[in-house]
């Protein structure tokens, strides 16, 4: 059984279907891109499996739990941490903080209203393994709103998984970045990936770090799959070039 | 200068004031600390969590209301009606901010308005519990069955809201210290963020407008036999407005700032209403000169670590502004 499947989800705005009859199964370990030009569903895609956007029709669900309907608070305490397309951070809190606060969410006592030295030390071991990981233990001092834009990409990142999530979803990682952050920012997933240990659903424009990053692709266009499958497959694709990659391929 | 340090040399001088100040100034003091407590518990919302009310005299009203009844009609001992009074107000506050976190922002703000008024306009219909526009009179400090009289005298009630101001500070302060101030730490930088982490954001804004409502609801109930009344303008919007002025002149998210605040209010429209009757107005432009100059507030400017924090947040809100 595949970890995220996801059934036949559709979403309307009005008369505009920005989500179409979309399909999908992302296996264990497996690090799947979703491309597809502008306004063909990506972020309304992450918004539905996160609960932020409700579903017109159609199922997601994660682990063989149904997760339509669900809150975005307790989608994610099953085990889905997002990162989003606009960096969203507490700016003010330092790098730290931030991925203490973030781990702090998967404990059983995060809400306890008096103390909490255990609940901080426990939160902030993570967190800062998570940092580590990202190569983000020199700025851990700073306030998240005064690094560097790469470096709020990658904390986000670091975020997520200090929560240990058992499917990340990444949209965007490299928004934003110039050329020298990107292939950075590149070098530091692909490391972090390595390993296949992470389910990873990427949204992505850029097509270099896709086929660099993902094991599977799926194409949407006009907010409906086009193509799905392997990165090769997907770049040979006929209707996907005309659609998507121009001359790129 | 370490906070408990501070905390015991400050409680040591208010402890000192009886024996030293007149009785005309013990009742102004004894009244600054109660409003003190009431702009503190705001600050648990406005400062630490971000949620503006423009309600926040609701809170007073309910416990100076209830603590009123309980004393007139009871017979229910200080000690009991006081907390009590409270508590009513926390559960209370757990439906109003219920109803109010379906919103977020000015939409918030205007459905804690909305609820105050609403329980003004009750408090000036229903005669028969609050009295209309005559109020509740002559409400006792009574003893109760065990005979404890020392707070009915002005200087043993003074010690009484002293108390309950410095427990209130305690408390207030290990909740904001807590993993649940964090929580609120987040809600009040980025709710969408703290919520996607997987927190149930508006649970959390229940429970802080609960607590800030029953501290709130404490400061009312211990004016009421203060003031040994209780009316409608305890209730009205204005009142509300003064608070959230005290909070932001106090330095909002400090907790001790509010109750600086505080007291700077009440001295300040004293000198000033001795001396003109427009006293609002001059308050009005130093409440302007507050935000524009020392958004920090009094206590930030007193503490210089507030200073500091101030600049880089004006720093990070300029960087935000041009990128």
């Amino acid at each position: 059984m595949a970890l995220l499947e996801i059934d036949e989800l559709t979403r309307r705005f009005g008369g505009i279907i920005a989500v179409d009859r979309v399909s999908m199964r992302v296996e264990a370990g497996e690090v799947r891109a979703v491309i597809g030009p502008n306004g063909a569903g990506k972020s309304t895609l992450f918004n539905l499996i996160t609960g932020v956007v409700k579903a017109s029709d159609g199922s997601v669900r994660f682990d063989g739990t149904m997760l339509s309907g669900m809150s975005p608070y307790s989608i994610c305490q099953h085990g889905i941490s997002r990162t989003f397309q606009i960096t969203a951070l507490f700016p003010e809190m330092t790098a730290r903080e931030n991925a203490r606060l973030a781990a702090q969410a998967r404990h059983v006592r995060r809400w306890q209203p008096y103390g909490g030295s255990t609940v901080f030390g426990d939160a902030a071991r993570r967190g800062d393994a998570a940092l580590e990981r990202l190569g983000l233990t020199h700025v851990a001092h700073r306030p998240a709103g005064l690094l560097s834009h790469g470096d709020q990409r990658l904390l986000e990142v670091a975020m997520a998984l200090a929560q240990q999530p058992r499917l990340l979803l990444l949209d965007e990682p490299t928004q934003g970045l110039s050329v020298e952050e990107t292939a950075q920012a590149v070098d530091t997933l692909a490391t972090l990936l390595a390993d296949r240990a992470m389910t990873v659903l990427l949204v992505e424009h850029d097509m270099e770090v896709v086929f660099r990053l993902a094991h599977m692709i799926t194409v949407l266009h006009r907010g409906a799959v086009i193509a799905d499958g392997e990165p090769d497959a997907v770049r040979a694709d006929a209707e996907v070039q005309r659609a998507y990659l121009g001359g790129l391929a | 200068m370490n906070f408990s340090r501070g905390l015991a040399a400050a409680a040591c001088v208010l402890a000192l004031a009886p024996a030293a100040l007149p009785p005309y100034a013990m009742t102004l003091l004894t009244e600054a600390l109660i409003l003190g407590l009431f702009a503190m518990s705001l600050d648990l919302m406005v400062g630490y969590t971000r949620l503006l009310s423009f309600g926040h005299a609701a809170a007073y009203g309910l416990g100076a209301y209830t603590c009123g009844n309980l004393l007139l009609h009871t017979g229910m001992p200080l000690l009991f009606a006081v907390p009590l009074a409270a508590l009513f107000s926390g559960i209370v506050a757990i439906g109003v901010a219920w109803v109010c976190t379906l919103a977020s922002g000015v939409s918030f703000s205007m459905l804690t308005l909305a609820f105050a008024q609403l329980f003004y306009a009750v408090a000036f219909k229903w005669t028969t519990v609050t009295g209309a526009s005559d109020g509740l009179a002559g409400i006792p400090r009574s003893p109760g069955p065990f005979g404890i009289a020392i707070f009915a005298g002005k200087a043993g009630f003074y010690y009484l809201v002293l108390a309950c101001l410095l427990g209130s500070l305690l408390f207030c302060r290990m909740l904001v210290h807590s993993p649940f101030g964090e929580v609120l730490r987040g809600i009040r930088e980025n709710e969408a963020k703290t919520l996607s982490l997987g927190y149930n954001t508006r649970r959390y804004k229940i429970a802080v407008v609960a607590i800030a409502f029953a501290l709130g609801g404490l400061a009312g109930a211990l004016y009421a036999p203060f003031a040994g009344f209780a009316n409608t303008e305890l209730l009205f919007w204005l009142f509300s407005g003064q608070v959230l002025i005290m909070v932001i002149v106090g330095g909002a998210g400090t907790l001790v700032g509010p109750i600086i605040g505080a007291a700077f209010f009440m001295l300040v429209s004293n000198l000033l209403s001795s001396w003109t009757d427009s006293w609002a107005l001059f308050f009005g432009l130093i409440f302007i000169g507050f935000v524009l100059f020392a958004p920090q507030g009094i206590w930030g400017l007193l503490s210089g670590t507030g200073r500091a924090e101030g600049r880089e947040r004006v720093r990070w809100r300029f960087l935000k502004s041009t990128s």
